[in-house]
């Protein structure tokens, strides 16, 4: 076993032994924090793929995460309650039932897949362009989701999922999200991805197809980002039209951002940083009434990172001592 | 930057924990606003107005013989992820019943986990009428459903207006006025009245002459026109400049001053809508909840979600006082008992099986300017 194996292996049982201590310790609502926590971790981590990684700078990412949300949402549930919500489905939808674990699967390969087209099409553009036409295709999904009353309930949106998602599972998707972008950063095909970022030109001229490379970031970044969408459904237990907007979009760009763009370890400080400091700051809130500070001091970290850090608390780098000395970049 | 946070960070736990200590065994009730984003505007007031009502309560020696009312106000940002949180955070606070809401995107995260703990929520402000059904014995609404507004108008078109022929405009951008207008279309045909036209906007619309020349074109001899209030004045005052003096009738998107003040008195003519029993109203309940709004936060109730955020509270304060018990299964069970409770938005009664309350529809007219309650109607179905 090398020694990164054996850091990589003490991180997961880490993180494995605060799973439990969280598990025993917290009570409902602190639970829930920690799942939310670990899916903007999961959002984060696979928007730096897309995002840093490859240098695509996509807003689309909740667009992807609500495909894998309704997806598995109407594939987990409840068959007794579904013809009484969704009387219009086609047949074969009504009678599928599936556990929790193939659901999110099939959200995240449904999201991966709605990626090739969509990549097809607006990877030919580059920088604020492309950031745009994400954006476009964000809004079509939302779009389409408010009107496919059959199979979405437009604007009211699916309720009563059941609570499946719990730390074991967000715990589980974590490890596997962080494990294989971790992976793939430090593969062959992650160095491709970066040479294409740092300078397009001299990575055609070595050989790399340049579409497919960008393809393929965007698709695995579309998967993540659906089984996430899965998570967090049946963790609020309710999916509408407007929960997967352009301000959760700019949300976890903004964890990318401050964590540094292209670090798999900045992203989930980032995805930590962000999804606690409104909780922290609830009983300041709620005892003074002065709703809102949470968000102000969101907002003011924001600017002081990219006044005097633009590149982010980690650059594009991991931690010196998680990464074998061959692999630093 | 980092030492600062930490700092700020343990003030504001240490902060919450200080709080929680004081005063010995409060009766806890969770109220979840979105008191920052789009919903701010109606859902401040609601909070406002049900602090009011504990604060009355306790004034007046508290419930149960002495025992004072706490409202856990949480703020969800007009955010589902969040309401999924506040609802968890007062649950996991030992709250005996919850509150909130006037839309129900917010309410279908939030209600389930109170049903799945069986503790009661009641929603101050959705107005969707098959929350109780798709949320299940533990949902109340304080006010009226959307089907029985839109009856109301619609019996008032047709029995007192005169008008058959009807024309509906429909702002296509919001569920709620989508469902007001099925249930207007609904009504007018059972009544015998034809929809002569029916047209559609955009929420944010600024211009309406197309529709208005339709509007002329089509011989109606009212016209419906659901929507939100800011486009409640703007309509008004294009239909109005463009010389048609048909009724517009409305649902309580109207229940603003914009219908009044965007066109100027002169044109705000012949404008009739129905809404929650509280605008222009002369009831006692009325007169003192307006006179202890303005004792505290110096200003008029900013609309009538201040006043049903004040009778959520005050419906499960009833509850518990009848239950003679703070226990949330004794409140459920006697909320659901609540008949004739003297709301300020009129008097609640939970006797349908569908769990809308029957509750009186004031149906407004608008006159040069000037509000008047013209009637108040109530659903048959008791």
């Amino acid at each position: 076993m090398t020694a990164e194996r054996k850091r990589l292996l003490f991180l997961a049982l880490a993180g494995l032994g605060l799973t439990v201590l969280m598990q025993a310790v917290f009570d409902d609502y602190l639970r829930t924090m920690a799942c939310f926590v670990g899916i903007f971790i999961i959002l984060a981590v696979s928007l730096n793929f897309t995002n840093g990684f490859a240098g695509l700078f996509s807003l689309g990412h909740p667009a992807f995460m609500a495909i894998g949300g309704y997806v598995a949402a109407l594939l987990t549930f409840n068959p007794e309650m579904k013809p009484l919500f969704l009387p219009d489905l086609p047949e074969w939808l009504m009678a599928l039932h599936l556990p929790f674990l193939p659901a999110l699967l099939a959200g995240g390969a449904a999201a991966a897949l709605t990626a090739l087209p969509v990549g097809a099409a607006v990877l030919r553009l580059r920088g604020h362009y492309l950031a745009v036409a994400t954006m476009g295709f964000l809004i079509i999904v939302q779009v389409l989701i408010t009107n496919m009353e059959p199979y979405t309930r437009g604007p009211l949106g699916l309720n009563g999922l059941d609570t499946l998602t719990d730390l074991w599972w967000v715990y589980g998707s974590v490890l596997v999200t962080v494990y294989a972008c971790w992976k793939i950063k430090f593969s062959s095909y992650g160095r491709m991805l970066q040479s294409v970022r740092e300078n397009e030109l001299a990575a055609a001229c070595l050989g790399v197809n340049l579409f497919h490379a960008r393809l393929a970031a965007l698709v695995i970044g579309a998967f993540f980002a659906g089984v996430a969408g899965g998570l967090w459904g049946h963790l609020v237990t309710a999916l509408t039209p407007v929960s997967f907007s352009l301000v959760l979009a700019f949300s976890i760009v903004v964890m990318v951002v401050v964590g540094g763009t292209g670090s798999i370890t900045g992203s989930i400080i980032g995805a930590v940083i962000f999804s606690c400091i409104t909780e922290f700051f609830r009983p300041l809130e709620e005892n003074y009434s002065v709703y809102g500070v949470g968000e102000i001091l969101m907002a003011l970290i924001l600017i002081l990172i990219l006044v005097y850090r633009p590149q982010g608390i980690f650059g594009s780098r991991e931690p010196d001592w998680l990464t074998p000395k061959t692999n630093r970049c | 930057m980092k030492r600062l946070l930490v700092l700020l960070t343990l003030a504001a736990m240490v902060l919450g924990v200080s709080a929680a200590a004081s005063a010995a065994e409060p009766i806890k009730i969770g109220a979840l606003y979105g008191l920052t984003g789009g919903m701010s505007s109606i859902d401040t007031p609601s909070l406002n107005g049900a602090k009011l009502k504990a604060k009355l309560i306790n004034k007046s020696g508290g419930l149960l013989g002495g025992r004072q009312v706490e409202i856990l106000g949480v703020d969800t940002k007009t955010d589902q992820k969040a309401s999924a949180m506040g609802a968890k955070k007062v649950l996991s606070e030992g709250i005996v019943a919850g509150i909130g809401y006037s839309d129900p995107a917010f309410v279908l995260p939030a209600a389930p986990l109170f049903q799945k703990q069986g503790i009661p929520f009641v929603t101050s402000g959705a107005t969707l009428p098959t929350l109780p059904k798709m949320i299940g014995d533990c949902m109340f609404m304080t006010p009226f459903g959307d089907d029985d507004q839109s009856y109301a108008i619609a019996d008032y078109t047709v029995k007192k207006l005169g008008a058959k022929k009807v024309a509906v405009w429909t702002d296509n951008s919001m569920d709620f006025t989508k469902t007001l207008s099925r249930f207007y279309k609904e009504r007018i045909k059972k009544l015998g009245g034809t929809i002569v036209l029916e047209d559609f906007f955009m929420m944010g619309d600024k211009d309406f002459s197309a529709q208005i020349a339709r509007l002329k074109s089509s011989g109606a001899e009212a016209v419906f026109v659901s929507s939100i209030p800011n486009e409640a004045g703007l309509t008004v005052k294009q239909i109005r400049e463009a010389g048609l003096k048909l009724p517009i009738v409305s649902g309580d998107g109207f229940d603003t001053e914009l219908i009044t003040t965007v066109p100027g008195p002169a044109l705000a003519n012949d404008v009739f809508f129905a809404t929650h029993t509280y605008r222009e109203d002369t009831r006692p309940e009325v007169l003192d909840f307006i006179k202890e709004y303005k004792a505290e936060y110096g200003h008029d109730p900013e609309n009538a979600f201040a006043a049903l955020g004040f009778d959520a509270v005050g419906l499960i304060a009833d509850a518990i006082t009848r239950a003679g018990s703070a226990e949330p299964a004794a409140i459920k069970k006697a909320l659901r008992t609540t008949k004739d409770f003297k709301a300020v938005t009129g008097t609640i009664t939970y006797s349908r099986a569908s769990g809308v309350p029957v509750k009186g529809v004031s149906v407004i007219s608008v006159k040069g300017g000037k509000y008047k309650v013209e009637e108040v109607w109530y659903p048959e179905a008791k």
